[in-house]
């Protein structure tokens, strides 16, 4: 048995482009192929409304994970965490791909008369819509835009740079200036997730509104990001990366994720419940629409995949010490993270029914594509964990 | 005239946590199996280091937790399906009425896996207790304040009244005393 007297201070790891093999270029290049698919959808004239919408759901679909992750970033800082220093470096990675989203929202930006009714619809001749106007006015839906890429942006840079100075230096000024940034970084990333999904999700249907829309959101995204840090962690540590990370920290992973599908579940039958029961038909609309026709089965799929199915499954200790295990679960999350902004977005466009289109992978691959080569050229410029954090070793030392 | 006193077991006082730690690890060594550690607060790897397996309280919890759900389906279906079936707020008596139902379910599934957890842990610390002989040793008062204690019973197959006294004084356990019953 190992105890906390014979731990020898770990050695730092860099990662070696050769061990990634021909996975960045690979990932560029089908990213930038599903790019080029997608962009055919921007200009002839009757796959535009398709396109805008597959767009919507890739763009968003990845948005969530990464906004997750700077949440995850921001609370290890705000609450000092010790557990987390050994996996944070791969979070701080991933959370600073966040400025990218900013190009990739660019096809949303040209398409906002496509995707939302109201961008081009006088206020004065709908009700509902007048009432709103001092929200859904043009310069201000730019203006909140800007803010959430700026913002976010800035404390995830800045969280990853003083993380990275201080493995050169080791001073410990920068845990207390990142504590700082952390405790300031999660209220930004309440408002930036709840407010981006009131802007570009809720907006889809000017009339429909539901005020657990961001916590709803902001549940399903933390999940499903402790479930892509796992299968981070696992990916670098088959190549025999990050000895330091044990099975007391997948134990603890998985209780994250645990907590998030339990969480997910709350707030989703909370929303669902409020509206079934007041039967207001503005907000019954989306709950209509999704129950009905094809889209009830991958409604019920979510429902059932979401949460019936991980719940127990992830309640067992075993399960979460098991990393091939827990590391099946992420990516069952991931999947049904993916079905879950699926069914948000595009019952929008086909009320009627499930109807796949291409777009919608072609987007997917493409926007997934290019973050993952980004993600690589991340991993490769700095140690692969906070190497003189003070709380290395309470991490290294972790027991739960 | 000699009184007969019964003997309870040993007890030995460590200065640290991290001292009792590792003393405990010997005892789980030498193989003892009636011994208890007495600190002030819970010590993190304690449960490995006196080679605790895994605690079976999960069980009863899942149980009473069941028990809720299945009392919570009972007490709602029961009466808006067959006893009273009534439309009430426009919304249907039968199965499809399960979402209005859901907060019960999660309420009384929440109490019932609460209560399990309290009666299972009475159960299996076998409280309340009127009478504990280690309480005859005056300085295990100090395990509620800032002394680390190992006690090693004397019904442990292992123990012998000079032997154990050596090994615990073996390693680095002060005031070791022999507790009566």
């Amino acid at each position: 048995m190992s105890h906390s007297h014979d731990l020898h201070p770990p050695v730092a790891e860099k990662f070696e482009a050769k061990d990634a093999g021909v996975l960045p270029k690979a990932l560029l290049g089908i990213g930038a192929a599903g790019i080029l698919v997608s962009t055919l959808g921007l200009f002839v004239e009757q796959w535009r409304t398709q396109f805008a919408h597959s767009w919507l759901f890739a763009f968003t679909y990845f948005l969530t994970i990464c906004l997750g992750c700077l949440f995850w970033n921001c609370l290890h800082h705000a609450t000092d965490s010790e557990w987390s220093v050994v996996i944070r470096r791969q979070v701080e990675n991933l959370a600073s791909l966040f400025p990218y989203f900013a190009l990739f929202f660019v096809p949303i930006l040209v398409s906002l008369g496509i995707l939302y009714k109201w961008w081009n619809m006088d206020p004065s001749s709908e009700p509902l819509l007048l009432a709103k106007q001092p929200y859904l006015s043009k310069p201000f839906f730019l203006i909140r835009a800007a803010a959430y890429f700026i913002v976010p942006s800035l404390v995830a840079l800045a969280l990853r740079r003083r993380s990275i100075r201080q493995d050169g230096d080791g001073d410990s000024a920068h845990s207390f200036m990142m504590r700082k940034l952390g405790v300031g970084g999660i209220p930004a990333v309440a408002l930036s997730i709840t407010f981006t999904g009131v802007d570009w999700l809720m907006g889809l249907d000017y009339k429909w509104f539901s005020t657990m829309w961001g916590v709803y959101l902001f549940a399903g995204a933390a999940g499903s990001s402790m479930s892509l840090i796992v299968l981070v962690i696992t990916a670098l540590k088959s190549k025999g990366y990050l000895k330091v990370v044990n099975l007391e920290h997948y134990h603890t992973m998985g209780k994250f994720m645990l907590a998030f599908t339990i969480f997910w579940a709350y707030i989703g039958f909370s929303q669902y419940m409020l509206i079934w029961y007041a039967n207001i038909p503005e907000e019954t609309i989306y709950f209509q629409i999704r129950n009905t026709g094809s889209w009830w089965y991958l409604n019920t799929l979510l429902v059932v995949g979401r949460f019936f199915l991980p719940f127990p499954v992830l309640l067992l200790q075993w399960t979460k010490k098991k990393p091939k295990f827990l590391c099946m679960v992420a990516v069952w999350i991931l999947l049904m993270q993916m079905v879950d902004v699926y069914v948000i977005v595009l019952p929008a466009l086909h009320p009627g029914g499930l109807s796949v289109s291409p777009f919608d992978i072609s987007a997917l691959i493409g926007i997934g594509g290019i973050l993952g080569w980004l993600f690589f050229r991340n991993l490769g410029s700095a140690p692969l964990f906070p190497l003189r954090d003070p709380r290395l070793e309470g991490s290294l030392k972790l027991t739960n | 005239m000699a009184e007969y006193k019964k003997v309870y077991g040993i007890g030995a006082e460590f200065n640290s946590a991290a001292d009792l730690l590792h003393a405990a690890e010997k005892v789980r060594d030498e193989k003892f199996t009636k011994w208890d550690v007495h600190t002030p607060f819970p010590i993190h790897g304690m449960d490995a280091a006196m080679g605790l397996g895994k605690s079976w309280l999960s069980t009863p919890v899942l149980i009473g937790g069941a028990i809720g759900t299945l009392t919570a389906a009972l007490l709602t279906f029961v009466p808006s399906w067959f006893i009273y079936p009534m439309i009430v707020h426009g919304k249907p008596f039968n199965w499809a009425t399960l979402p209005a139902f859901f907060p019960i379910f999660f309420e009384l599934t929440v109490l019932f896996s609460a209560f399990s957890t309290v009666f299972a842990l009475l159960i299996m610390n076998q409280l309340p207790k009127w009478y504990h002989p280690v309480f005859n040793w005056d300085r295990i008062k100090k395990a509620t304040d800032d002394g680390f204690f190992i006690v090693i019973e004397c019904r442990d197959p292992k123990f012998s009244e000079t032997k154990t006294r050596e090994f615990l004084e073996g390693l680095g356990g002060t005031n070791v005393t022999l507790i009566q019953d």
